[in-house]
C-alpha cells in the first residue's frame, strides 16, 4: 500500500535521530507545562487573550501595517515592501549595495530561510554568516533547520564535531562546551568584521514602531553591536497594536518555546543606535515581506497568521516526534508547518497539500498554542481543499467503487448479500493489496451485511410487538 | 504598481469580505500577566536577587564583594563605565582597571561593569539602554558583565517595565548569562555574550 510521503520519510529516519527528536521535543513540552503551570495555574486565559489580540491585529492589518510604517519612518527607519521571495532577496541586496556592505552577519530568522537569503547573497559575491550556534552549524553543513527554535535537533555532538573539524575550527572534539567556545571565538571576529546585520523580528509594535528581537545566545545583540547597517526582514503579520501588548506576548513566548520566563536577550529597537555611541548600526531598514501571507489572510486559514513561532506545537506533536522536521519538506515543520507551508506555497499548494493529512487531529497543538490557533480545524479545511483540488491521496483506497454501490440500491442489496462469500474465502487469497495491508494488523469480523434490511422488511406490523 | 501598493491592495481585498472584524480585547495587564506567586513574594530587592540567581546570574552585596569574586573567578582586567568610575579603588584592589572601552579591547578586557537603567524583580532582568551604556560591546563581549542597578530604578513586573519604557532607540533586557541548548539540549553558558552575568545595587 502506498504511504503518505511523511510516513515514508519517517520510516527511513535514523533511530538515533528519532530518539533525539522525540526526547528533546518531549522535554520541551514538559518544561513549558511546568513553568506555565507554576506561574499561571491555568494558562488558558492568557493564551486566549494573546490569540484575541493577534486575531484583531490581522483582521485590521490594513490599518496597523500603515501605522507601523508611519511609526518606523518617524523613528528614522527606512521601510521597504517585498511581495515575493525574489522581491525580498532583491530588496536586501539593493540595500547592501547602496550602503557598500560586503560582509553580512545574520541572526536567526525563519523568513530569511523562506527566501534562502544566504545562498542568494553568496551567489552575488557577498559573505553571509549565520550567528546562532545551531543555524551556523546548519549553514556549514548545507543543511536545513528541522525545528524553528532548535534548528539542529536532528544532529548529535559527533556530527557537529566532525563539521567543525572539516571547517578548520580545531581538531575533533565533541564536548558541547568546547564546541560552543570555538563558535564563540570564530563568530565574534565575524561580527566585528561585518558591515551589515540581517535579522528577523519577533514583534513590531504599530503605535511606537518598536521592534522586538529575542535571543538566548546574544547573537542578535552582537550583530547589532558590531555592524553599521541593520536590515530586518519581517513578515507583514508580525505586528501587535500597542507596547502594552508586549507584556502579554513576552510572558508567553519564552515560556512556550523553551520553558523560560524571559529569553536572555530581549531587545527593543526603535531606530538606529544612538549616534553618540561608538557601536551599533547607523541606519536601520525594515523590509516587510508578504511571500504568501496576504493570500493566507484572504483564505479561511487566516488564524495561522497569529503564530509567534514558539515551536510548542511541534514539540507536543506525536507526528513531529516520530517524523522529525525534515519530513515536512518545507521551512516550517510540525502542526504549524502542516498549515502554513501549503498556504505559503501559493500556486504550488499541491506539492505540500499532503501535509495537513499528517495529523491524527489529537488537538494537542491547539492546547499548547500561546495564541490559541485552532490548528486541527485549519488542517481539516486544508484537507478539504486538497480534496476539492483532486490531489492524489496515497494510502486512501479509491472510493469510486463504493460510490457506485452506494448510489445504486439494487447493486447495494446484491453486494450486501454476496458479501457473505467473504466469510467462506481464505482472507490471504483476496487479491486486493490495500486489504492485505490492512489485514496484517487487523482481523475482519464476520460478514453481517444485509441483516438490517432483512430485519426491517420482516419486522412485526406497527403495534403488534407492543405489550399491552 | 509598487510592492507597497500591491500588498496594501491585497490586504484590503482579503479583509473587505469579512462580515465583521475581531475587536481589540479589553484587558488589565497586571490582572492577566502577573504570575500567581508574585503577590505573596518578597520585596523587590530580595525578589530580584532570588530571580537573578535562578537564571544562573550572580548577586553581590557590595562592589568590594563583586571585585573579589571577579578575581576569584579568573578575571584579570575590568572596564568600569564612567558612572561607576568612583568605585575604581574597590576594583583596583583585585584587578587591573580600564577606564576606556574600544573595539580592539573585545578580546583583551575580561570584565565590564556598566550601569543599568532599570531592573525587573519578577524575572531578575537588568535593563540597559544606549544612553546609559557607553558602548554596546562593553556590556556584551567580556566574559564577565556586571550591571549595577540603582535601587530606585527597580520595578516589580515585566508589565511595569514596559509601561515605563525609556525614550531610547536601543533598550535591551538581559535575563541571566548568554546561553544555548542547541547541542543535544545541553545547557551551555556564554555563547556570544557573557558567560557570567551579575549585579549589585547602588
Amino acid at each position: 500500500m502506498a504511504h503518505q510521503k511523511i510516513d515514508t520519510y519517517a520510516a527511513t529516519l535514523d533511530p538515533e535521530v528519532r530518539q533525539a527528536v522525540r526526547s528533546n521535543s518531549a522535554a520541551g513540552t514538559e518544561k513549558r507545562y511546568q513553568i506555565l503551570g507554576a506561574d499561571f495555574g491555568d494558562p488558558d486565559p492568557l493564551r486566549k487573550l494573546a490569540g484575541a489580540i493577534k486575531q484583531h491585529t490581522i483582521e485590521h492589518l490594513d490599518q496597523y501595517l500603515e501605522q507601523a510604517e508611519r511609526s518606523l519612518t518617524a523613528n528614522g527607519v527606512k521601510v521597504h515592501f517585498a511581495v515575493s521571495t525574489q522581491d525580498a532577496r532583491q530588496a536586501v541586496l539593493d540595500i547592501l549595495n547602496q550602503t557598500g556592505c560586503r560582509k553580512v552577519v545574520k541572526s536567526k530568522s525563519m523568513i530569511s530561510e523562506e527566501i534562502h537569503l544566504n545562498d542568494f547573497l553568496e551567489e552575488h559575491g557577498l559573505e553571509s554568516v549565520e550567528t546562532d550556534l545551531g543555524e551556523y552549524i546548519v549553514q556549514i553543513d548545507h543543511d536545513h533547520p528541522s525545528h524553528i527554535v532548535k534548528p539542529i535537533l536532528h544532529k548529535n555532538r559527533r556530527d557537529i564535531a566532525k563539521s567543525f573539524e572539516r571547517e578548520g575550527l580545531g581538531d575533533y572534539n565533541d564536548d558541547p562546551e568546547t564546541i560552543t567556545r570555538r563558535a564563540r571565538a570564530f563568530l565574534r571576529q565575524k561580527y566585528l568584521q561585518a558591515d551589515a546585520a540581517v535579522t528577523g523580528a519577533n514583534f513590531v509594535v504599530a503605535e511606537s514602531g518598536r521592534m522586538v528581537l529575542v535571543t538566548n545566545e546574544g547573537n542578535s545583540r552582537f550583530c547589532l553591536a558590531g555592524t553599521r547597517v541593520h536590515i530586518a526582514l519581517i513578515g507583514v503579520e508580525k505586528l501587535v497594536p500597542h507596547d502594552r501588548d508586549l507584556a502579554v506576548f513576552l510572558n508567553l513566548l519564552a515560556r512556550s518555546a523553551t520553558g523560560q520566563q524571559l529569553t536572555v536577550y530581549t531587545e527593543f529597537l526603535s531606530g538606529a543606535a544612538l549616534s553618540a555611541r561608538p557601536s551599533g548600526p547607523r541606519e536601520m531598514h525594515v523590509v516587510f515581506v508578504d511571500n504568501g501571507r496576504v493570500d493566507t489572510l484572504a483564505s479561511n486559514c487566516r488564524e495561522i497568521l497569529r503564530c509567534i513561532r514558539c515551536g510548542a506545537c511541534m514539540n507536543v506533536c506525536p507526528v513531529y516526534r516520530q517524523a522529525s522536521g525534515h519530513a515536512y519538506r518545507s521551512i516550517y515543520p510540525g502542526p504549524l508547518g502542516a498549515v502554513l507551508s501549503p498556504m505559503l506555497a501559493g500556486k504550488n499548494f499541491s506539492q505540500l497539500g499532503d501535509l495537513p493529512k499528517a495529523s491524527s487531529l489529537c488537538g494537542a497543538c491547539n492546547e499548547v498554542c500561546p495564541v490559541d490557533i485552532p490548528i486541527p480545524d485549519l488542517l481539516l479545511k486544508l484537507r478539504n481543499r486538497a480534496k476539492e483540488e483532486h490531489l492524489p491521496s496515497p494510502g486512501t483506497p479509491p472510493m469510486a467503487p463504493f460510490a457506485m454501490l452506494a448510489t445504486a440500491p439494487m447493486l447495494w442489496r446484491t453486494a450486501m448479500h454476496a458479501g457473505v462469500a467473504l466469510d467462506l474465502t481464505p482472507k490471504n487469497l483476496i487479491p486486493v493489496p490495500a486489504l492485505q495491508e490492512w489485514l496484517k494488523i487487523r482481523t475482519l469480523p464476520a460478514w453481517r451485511g444485509g441483516k438490517f434490511r432483512s430485519w426491517y422488511k420482516h419486522r412485526p406490523a406497527k403495534g403488534k410487538d407492543r405489550q399491552p | 504598481m509598487s510592492h507597497r501598493d500591491q500588498i496594501f491592495q491585497g490586504i484590503l481585498k482579503a479583509l473587505t469580505p469579512l462580515p465583521e472584524r475581531a475587536a481589540y480585547p479589553d484587558y488589565d495587564t497586571a490582572a492577566t500577566t502577573t504570575p500567581r506567586w508574585l503577590p505573596a513574594a518578597e520585596d523587590n530587592e530580595t525578589l530580584f536577587r532570588q530571580r537573578l540567581t535562578g537564571t544562573g546570574g550572580f548577586f553581590f552585596e557590595s562592589p568590594a564583594d563583586c571585585a573579589a569574586w571577579l578575581k576569584k573567578d579568573g578575571a584579570k582586567s575590568v572596564y568600569l563605565a564612567p558612572q561607576v568610575a568612583h568605585l575604581a579603588a574597590e576594583f583596583a584592589a583585585h584587578l587591573e582597571v580600564v577606564a576606556e572601552y574600544t573595539r580592539d579591547a573585545v578580546d583583551r578586557i575580561d570584565a565590564a561593569v556598566t550601569v543599568a537603567d532599570g531592573a525587573i524583580a519578577e524575572s531578575g532582568t537588568v535593563i540597559l539602554t544606549d544612553s546609559g551604556t557607553p558602548d554596546r560591546l562593553a556590556a556584551l563581549a567580556p566574559w564577565w558583565h556586571i550591571a549595577v542597578v540603582p535601587r530606585p530604578t527597580l520595578v516589580r513586573t515585566i508589565g511595569e517595565a514596559i509601561a515605563a519604557f525609556p525614550a531610547d532607540p536601543g533598550i535591551v533586557w538581559i535575563t541571566g548569562p548568554s546561553k544555548t541548548a542547541d547541542v543535544e539540549g545541553i545547557l551551555i553558558q556564554g555563547v556570544h555574550g557573557p558567560g557570567r552575568q551579575g549585579s549589585f545595587f547602588i
